[in-house]
């Protein structure tokens, strides 16, 4: 589903965030990146959407080498993956349903879909009853639910989550964990960054660590350190 | 489609109304620098049609009566071909006089109605040898003395001055005209880049969601493009005003000759107006375009 051909990523020319790193991800599989601040797992994100391009090496997605992906078709790459932020980027003066509506709105749903997906993907995400509430009368916890209902809305192949559980308590990031291990289940390529060993090591699943740019570890079945 | 649509208008009127003060300072610049342009047009061409009988060094025109007799014309042009102070002259007879005279006056068929060729004065347009004013005046006194002759006008002063004060107003409007577009199409990128700045976390929700660049750029473009519009839409009036105030100045001037006023045809005044309008269209469009691939790339 994804895979990483010794690519090397470096900002200014000076800066590497990323050193011949070459990794593949099945589908269907959740990966763990891990890594202390600045070891390039945000890069490692960012390179999957084409937030960013790499100076050497090839990334390919769904079999396209989005390196190379002119600009146009960017955006049709980015609807089969799901993004989920650390500090959730919920739209303050729109309700819960109108911040998931959004993300379809914008890539021109009709609205008959609109109005049948959001309200299933709230179910699932637990949200049912909040539904019509601003994001701040929400708990951070269920802030970080409706952005996960926002990335997923769409049913991407891939979900990419950049610290999602960083500004919660670790009850809250369980609840978390336990939504994103659903969504993964439901067959949704799952890589998320993080530096919570809490998680990393209860849910056992794929780790790859990052160092400084350099790939020092990719163990399935792994644990923080 | 439609629900597109209603999006971007959505989208386009709450940004302008956030932003209320800075729209409303774009919106009168491009109105206050489109109103100068026009003006400036209107002053050129209103100079145009006052001096027009007197242009490619025509200095002096004889009007012979309207029943003015054959041999009396013979007369003149007998003078007109042969004397060595005449350089060159164009008959105007009483059917080429009155086609002007209806096209001069189109927006007035009143006017036109009261007249017939039959009552209109043929002439001479005629450049002299030596263009010195003293020269052209000598001369005018002695065509005027000729029989059949109704009345000599010449390329006075005053007409002499009308050309280089419309000259000069309209090149000076026009220079603040173009700085003041300039201003406003910076105004208009600085509006929509504030409105930008509003919805950067919506903007970046929209790119990583995959909308496409065009579905997040039409509403800021929109709002540039309406500035200009609305600025434009401003200008319009203001232009009309400048008409009649600028007719009625130059109007009761002496300067005016036979037929001639500083009149600048209704229609003239709408073609500008058309044209303000597109370009406080572009005004926008530019603006915003500029402050949407600044500011707004992936």
């Amino acid at each position: 589903m994804i895979r990483f051909e010794t690519v090397t990523k470096t900002y200014k020319g000076e800066v590497v965030a990323l050193r011949e790193a070459s990794a593949e991800i099945q589908r269907g599989e959740f990966v763990f990146l891990v890594g202390p601040s600045g070891s390039g797992k945000s890069t490692f994100i960012r390179l999957i959407n084409r937030e960013e391009v790499p100076d050497a090496g090839k990334i390919l997605v769904a079999g396209k080498d989005v390196s190379s992906l002119s600009s146009w078709k960017v955006p049709y790459l980015r609807r089969n993956i799901g993004y989920v932020f650390q500090d959730y980027k919920l739209l303050p003066k729109k309700t819960v349903t109108e911040n998931v509506a959004f993300a379809l709105e914008v890539i021109g749903r009709p609205r008959p879909i609109i109005k049948r997906q959001v309200p299933a993907i709230l179910e699932l995400v637990g949200l049912s009853r909040k539904a019509d509430r601003l994001p701040e009368e929400l708990s951070g916890g269920e802030q970080q639910r409706v952005s996960i209902a926002r990335a997923f809305v769409n049913r991407p192949l891939i979900l990419l989550a950049d610290e999602p559980t960083g500004n919660l308590d670790p009850a809250t990031s369980v609840g978390i964990m336990r939504l994103l291990d659903r969504i993964n289940r439901s067959g949704t390529t799952v890589v998320m960054a993080t530096h919570d060993r809490g998680i990393v090591d209860t849910m056992r699943r794929r780790v790859i660590e990052l160092d400084r740019g350099i790939l020092v570890r990719d163990e399935s079945r792994g644990v923080y350190e | 489609m439609i629900f597109r649509f209603w999006y971007f208008i959505r989208e386009t009127f709450v940004s302008l109304w956030r932003n209320l003060s800075l729209t409303l300072a774009a919106i009168l610049t491009v109105a206050i620098s489109l109103a100068l342009v026009g003006s400036s047009l209107l002053i050129r061409e209103g100079a145009n049609q006052a001096t027009a009988q007197f242009q490619e060094g025509v200095e002096f025109i004889v009007f012979m009566n309207a029943d003015a007799l054959e041999n009396q014309n013979e007369a003149i042009r007998k003078v007109l071909d042969t004397s060595p102070a005449i350089n060159e002259y164009v008959y105007v007879d009483k059917f080429a006089a009155y086609e002007e005279f209806r096209e001069l006056f189109v927006d007035k068929p009143e006017l036109v109605e009261s007249v017939t060729p039959e009552i209109m004065p043929p002439s001479y347009r005629i450049v002299p040898t030596d263009p010195d004013a003293d020269n052209v005046t000598e001369l005018a006194r002695q065509f005027s003395e000729q029989p059949g002759v109704k009345e000599v006008a010449t390329a006075t002063e005053a007409i002499r001055q009308i050309e280089d004060f419309s000259t000069r107003v309209s090149q000076a409007l026009l220079l603040a005209a173009i700085v003041l577009v300039a201003v406003s199409a910076v105004l208009i990128l600085n509006t929509v880049f504030t409105a930008i700045s509003a919805r950067k976390t919506e903007i970046e929700v929209m790119k990583l969601v995959g909308a496409t660049n065009w579905f997040i750029r039409i509403p800021f473009m929109l709002e540039g493009t309406i500035h200009g519009l609305m600025g434009a839409g401003l200008a319009v009036p203001a232009l009309f005003v400048v008409d009649s105030k600028v007719l009625a100045y130059f109007q009761e001037s002496e300067a005016v000759p036979l037929f001639r006023g500083f009149a600048v045809p209704d229609g003239f005044v709408w073609n500008t107006s058309i044209w303000i309008l597109v370009i406080g269209a572009a005004i926008g469009m530019i603006g915003s375009a500029f402050a949407v691939t600044r500011y707004l790339d992936v």
